[in-house]
């Protein structure tokens, strides 16, 4: 008998289908104050360069309503601090570890995950196609169908397990993106990276956030990312991975039922860093409620008027 | 049992300190025995618009009645929600977080530094050290603020038998000026003695206490304050540059850093 919450995605078992997003747990170090990371169906790390990055100075975070705004910038050990320091961590962690991966060229994207092939350790990698804080080799990538598809290959020639594009909410048609990632042979695709977006303090008349502008996330971009996820349910068959503003199982139900096979948790651990565990074990009420034998059933069955 | 958990408390004491200054005690919190001088609580409120945590300095504990205080001051959208609080409120903690205070050695005379809003973390350092035996005499309270209502809490701070030292910027209580002049007039006339500082406060203050540490050459922390979305140091958000080099972050590196390590 099964939990029910067990997922497949290119391959890869997933004890449950709950993922931390990037960027919002760090290599997973800090999380293990609360919770064993062996609860997660997979740790997701923050973006990984070919060199480290301290990102931009603060103030690079802003609270809004329902969400925050950030401008961190991609900081970061780089790759060979992070496998001299970080994989070692998480060869203790019994959780699948998925590597988010960023550049500034097509060439360091294939560089930092032809580093990462040698190590077992990582499950995956996710491809961060849409960062929209950082000047080079930030949306570029993500918002040229030719650039997605062309990046995604190059990674896939050096890195042997699946590959996951991540895709930005950035664009005007986000199923262009998620076809051409799908042409370049991606394994997977999760949506959405942050939105877009900027504040400003009205005494000073500066933007609140050193980059000027920054990504929001948080429950406020939930129904952006809703939208999303079901347009590219509707036009393309690789397994989707929902993220934005997820906070409750009841978000995650609502990503299932638009057309995503997992889901990340980001923002929400930074006010509850075992939001997690909730999630997991609301999910697992609701399918023993509802007399659902596996989660996978609700995959896509909105029911559409 | 986890390091950390998130845990449901309610407010059970709620006094107005005046001049937008409140005390506040949560009950019960497990983990009041875990708290250290310097350590900070992050704070959510059962239901409010603000979507990230507050975070506070810790400035007292009853471990035995697994009580937990903050004295905060209204700056903002979150702290104004707070001061709106009843009785019986309920709050979610997420901590202790943070790293602590390091004691003064036996022979170290402690000069603590509060301006503002920043005291309630030398009150609970103070009240430490004398429980565990330093004697009250030996501590130097220098206490900055605006004006003599904003030197809160005042005469709890002598119970404890230290040597308040009250300054204002105006001269409405103690002396007038500020409160690093009032230190670096000290330093100078006790030079040779052994000395070890520790301050928290407005930025302002803390760039005169690093340079006043570095220029007497004496040893001591200081507590930064950064805003914090999560507190625990996953998000990057809080970072201050140091001065080898890179960034450290306030929430889990800090908030208590040596003196000459931060870049202020």
């Amino acid at each position: 008998m099964t939990s029910g919450l067990n997922v497949n995605i290119a391959g890869v078992e997933f004890v449950n289908p709950i993922m931390t997003a990037s960027g919002c747990c760090g290599y997973g170090e800090e999380l293990t104050d609360f919770f064993p990371l062996s609860r997660l169906g997979a740790l997701v790390t923050k973006t990984i360069t070919i060199e480290p990055r301290l990102g931009h100075p603060p103030p690079r975070t802003a609270e809004t309503a329902s969400g925050m705004l950030n401008a961190i910038g991609l900081a970061n050990v780089g790759v060979d601090r992070f496998i001299s320091e970080k994989i070692p961590f998480l060869e203790k962690q019994k959780t699948r570890v998925i590597v988010n991966v960023g550049g500034k060229t097509i060439r360091e994207y294939a560089e930092v995950a032809a580093r990462l092939n040698d190590y077992g350790r990582v499950d995956m990698i996710e491809l961060n196609l849409g960062c929209p804080n950082v000047s080079q080799g930030g949306m570029e990538f993500g918002t040229d169908p030719r650039m997605t598809e062309r990046t995604v290959r190059e990674v896939k020639k050096v890195f042997a397990r699946p590959v996951i594009a991540k895709l930005t909410p950035n664009v005007t048609d986000i199923t262009r993106i998620a076809l051409a990632a799908e042409q370049g042979g991606a394994d997977a695709l999760s949506l959405i990276n942050s939105v877009v977006g900027m504040t400003v303090d009205v005494d000073t008349w500066r933007p609140t956030l050193t980059f000027n502008r920054g990504g929001l996330t948080g429950p406020a971009i939930k129904p952006i990312a809703l939208a999303r996820v079901y347009a590219v349910y509707e036009r393309c068959r690789l397994p989707l991975i929902g993220v934005g503003g997820i906070s409750t199982y009841r978000d995650v139900l609502e990503f299932f039922l638009c057309g995503a096979t997992a889901v990340q948790v980001g923002t929400a651990l930074f006010v509850e860093p075992d939001a997690p565990l909730r999630i997991i074990k609301g999910l697992a009420d609701y399918i023993k409620t509802k007399k659902i034998d596996h989660v996978s059933e609700m995959v896509g069955k909105v029911r559409k008027y | 049992m986890t390091k950390l958990t998130c845990e449901d408390t309610f407010l059970i004491k709620r006094r107005d300190l005046k001049n937008n200054y409140f005390s506040y005690v949560f009950r019960p919190y497990s983990r009041a025995v875990r708290c250290k001088p310097g350590n900070f609580v992050h704070i959510r409120l059962a239901s409010s618009d603000v979507y990230f945590r507050r975070a506070m300095s810790v400035a007292s504990v009853n471990p035995d009645r697994e009580e937990i205080e903050i004295i905060f001051k209204i700056f903002g959208r979150g702290t104004a929600l707070l001061a709106g609080c009843r009785r019986h409120a309920p709050v979610n903690i997420l901590g202790p977080l943070g790293n602590a205070f390091s004691f003064p050695r036996k022979n170290e005379k402690a000069i603590i530094v509060g301006g503002g809003v920043g005291f309630p973390p030398l009150l609970f350092l103070a009240s430490e050290m004398i429980r565990k035996g330093y004697p009250p005499g030996d501590i130097e309270f220098f206490y900055g603020g605006r004006r003599s209502g904003e030197i809160v809490e005042r005469v709890r701070i002598r119970r404890l038998g230290v040597n308040l030292r009250p300054v204002t910027d105006d001269g409405s209580y103690g002396r007038k000026g500020l409160v690093t002049e009032a230190v670096e007039d000290y330093v100078r006339k006790h030079a040779g003695e052994r000395m070890r500082l520790y301050g928290c406060g407005p930025a302002a203050m803390l760039k005169a206490m690093d340079d006043l540490g570095m220029k007497y050459h004496l040893p001591g922390q200081l507590s930064l304050e950064a805003p914090m979305p999560c507190g625990i140091g996953v998000c990057l958000g809080c970072v201050v540059p140091l001065r080898k080099g890179g960034h450290a972050r306030v929430c889990r590196d800090g908030p208590v850093f040596n003196i000459g390590e931060v870049l202020l």
